[in-house]
């Protein structure tokens, strides 16, 4: 079976975000980049996927620069089999992405797309369910546990909804998106991380694949959130809902 | 070489990650002693494949010497391309260097199991004897150590070693005492050196290196010593009071092994890992300095305005730059199969011990009352680099080595 695999390259949710003083963004200058770890968990589920079914090929998919090669190379060294980079000179937004990931399921013809719910970073999450709807795709998103028939022609997947769990079913070829209990991603072994510079990793340009970015979504301007106020001590009760009238304005 | 690639990038980012994960929350049980380090070793070996790609290598060295293939340069014999060989070399000095930014007892009682007690097997054990003892060294599902220190014997190791193995029909019976003994307290594998008593005067006997089992009637170890630092490295004492050993237990089942130079070679491997623990320690003590001198605000200041505060972080920067120059020059020697002499191996760890002890002490001193908390992890890398002077000859035995080389000395 053939796993699609599109992962996104962010700013590791560990580093201090700053954001740039215009507003244009954030300051990206000593931030590292990792995997999104949402996408890390398809690309953890599609490798144990793999595993259990023989004659499986997975695939990586990344959008960016040239810089994107380090996030595929990572999901390379895990045990993904190639990569494919289209080269996209700004950040596109997720119709964008959605009609570039269209357009290589076009080329590739998996039978499973595993994406990522959201990204950490602009936190859209609509990147999985637009591939689906463009292809007509059954869906189902933040999966929890996956099982695939043994013949590989069905896929049920388990997600957390409110008051319990629901189990949805279709038939593949088809599209999951991940959701944070599905697994927990595997290290890149030292002989992986070795056999992944020899993998092969193909670049297109984005005009290749005859789209531009489309930025159906304008992004305006980043704001930092506001620094929280020192607190303040008071004497007695009378003190405290007098405050919370005159100043804190909520009673 | 002159940057760490892309691939060693890769290495490197996949340790810190297991590193924050796996060690990081338990690092007070560790330096408290109330948890040995083996747990979380082989977690390690297995997670990166370290222990399936050495026993892969071990297998291959053993069918090698097996089929009567002359025993030449490793690398030579696997026919591999020099920038092979150095990312080989690199993939092993990385975990290193990162497991010291964090815990650099860790590193020692690995080093001390695989590559000292695995790696006197492998050299000089006839072939059954490797493949009896060396394969769960290389897994870390045994943990071995290599005994030569005593109570009377330190620096001068061979001269007042008093340990003893006497004939005894096809066998031996051992005595002696060790001790600082690394991973002596949980050790599966022992490899006990000790002089052959023929009767003659000590200075003139052989030395002998026998492998022990944990268990062994006559062997006792020690609970794990209290020491200075380095605390998640357990260290302890072995008594041997007439252990019975037969020869196959005999390391090269010869008596003329030539143990001594078995020995002098693991100093040298000794040596260059020395290096790349006071990399990780030194790159671990600039990065936590820098950022504190950022943001500790003193007289109204950030201190790192200050010029005494900014020596400090300059002086640490060019130790970081020396050793990581020095273990680059190690990786590429390692990729063109020409090692250091054992001099230079002594310059290197001389200068590395004291760079670490110079630049974790300015890292205390930095941090203030800050940096004498134990919160703060710099006290804890100033206490274990005390020992880089130490063990693995001491900063005096290194300078006698070089200065023995250059006036041309045996």
């Amino acid at each position: 079976m053939k796993i699609l695999v599109p992962l996104k390259r962010v700013p590791d949710p560990q580093t201090n975000i700053q954001v740039r003083p215009d507003g244009s963004g954030i300051v990206t200058d000593n931030v590292k980049f990792v995997i999104n770890p949402f996408c890390e968990i398809a690309v953890e589920e599609a490798l144990r996927l793999k595993e259990k079914q023989a004659e499986s090929e997975v695939i990586v998919l990344s959008i960016g620069g040239k810089e994107c090669q380090e996030q595929l190379r990572t999901a390379l060294a895990m045990g993904a089999d190639r990569a494919i980079l289209v080269l996209a000179e700004v950040p596109v937004d997720p119709a964008t992405a959605a009609a570039v990931i269209h357009k290589i399921i076009e080329q590739e013809q998996p039978m499973l797309v595993l994406a990522g719910k959201q990204s950490i970073d602009d936190d859209a999450g609509q990147t999985g369910q637009l591939v689906a709807s463009m292809l007509d795709w059954p869906q189902a998103t933040c999966a929890s546990k996956i099982d695939i028939s043994a013949d590989g022609g069905e896929i049920t997947v388990m997600r957390e909804v409110d008051g319990g769990l629901e189990s949805l079913a279709f038939a593949l070829p088809g599209l999951v998106t991940t959701d944070l209990r599905l697994n927990e991603p595997r290290y890149a072994s030292l002989p992986g991380i070795m056999k992944a510079r020899k993998k092969e990793m193909r670049e297109v340009p984005l005009a290749e694949l005859g789209l531009g970015a489309t930025e159906k979504v304008k992004m305006v301007a980043i704001t930092a959130p506001t620094k929280r106020q020192a607190g303040k001590k008071v004497e007695s009760v009378a003190e405290l809902v007098s405050l919370l009238h005159t100043e804190a304005k909520i009673i | 070489m002159i940057e760490w690639s892309e691939q060693h990038q890769a290495i490197r980012d996949a340790f810190r990650k297991f590193i924050q994960a796996e060690i990081v929350p338990h690092r007070d049980e560790l330096e408290h002693g109330d948890m040995p380090p083996y747990v979380i070793l082989r977690k390690m070996f297995a997670t990166f494949g370290i222990g399936e790609m050495q026993v892969e290598r071990f297998r291959r060295q053993v069918e090698r010497e097996k089929s009567g293939a002359a025993v030449t340069q490793e690398r030579g014999a696997r026919g591999v391309s020099v920038e092979a060989a150095m990312d080989d070399a690199a993939a092993q000095l990385i975990p290193t260097i990162e497991l010291c930014r964090v815990c650099p007892g860790m590193v020692t009682a690995m080093g001390v199991s695989v590559q000292l007690t695995g790696g006197a097997i492998r050299g000089r054990g006839t072939i059954e004897q490797k493949e009896r003892w060396v394969p769960p060294l290389l897994t870390m599902e045994k943990v071995g150590a290599w005994a030569i220190t005593e109570p009377g014997s330190g620096s001068d190791a061979f001269g007042s070693m008093q340990a003893s193995a006497r004939r005894d029909g096809d066998g031996y019976v051992l005595n002696g005492n060790k001790t600082f003994i690394t991973n002596g307290p949980y050790a599966d594998t022992i490899v006990f050196i000790c002089k052959l008593d023929e009767g003659n005067a000590p200075r003139e006997r052989k030395v002998l290196s026998f492998v022990l089992d944990k268990g062994m009637p006559g062997l006792t170890q020690s609970k794990p010593l209290r020491k200075m630092g380095l605390h998640s490295s357990p260290t302890g004492e072995l008594f041997l009071e007439d252990v019975r050993v037969g020869r196959d237990r005999l390391i090269g089942e010869v008596e003329d092994a030539q143990a001594r130079s078995g020995a002098k070679a693991t100093f040298h491997t000794e040596r260059t890992g020395v290096v790349a623990m006071a990399l990780g320690i030194v790159e671990e003590c600039l990065e936590v300095s820098t950022k504190y001198a950022r943001e500790r605000v003193q007289f109204g200041r950030a201190i790192g305005e200050f010029q005494l505060i900014q020596a400090k972080l300059a002086e640490m920067e060019v130790a970081r730059m020396n050793l990581q120059n020095i273990i680059f020059s190690t990786i590429e020697r390692s990729g063109l199969g020409r090692p250091a002499s054992l001099a230079e191996a002594s310059a290197g760890k001389l200068y590395a011990a004291r760079a670490a002890m110079h630049v974790t002490l300015e890292a205390v001193q930095l941090f203030g009352g800050n940096g004498y908390m134990a919160e703060f992890r710099v006290e804890q890398l100033c206490r274990d680099a005390k020992v880089l002077q130490i063990y693995a000859g001491t900063d005096e035995i290194q300078i006698s080595q070089i200065a023995r080389s250059l006036l041309g000395h045996k």
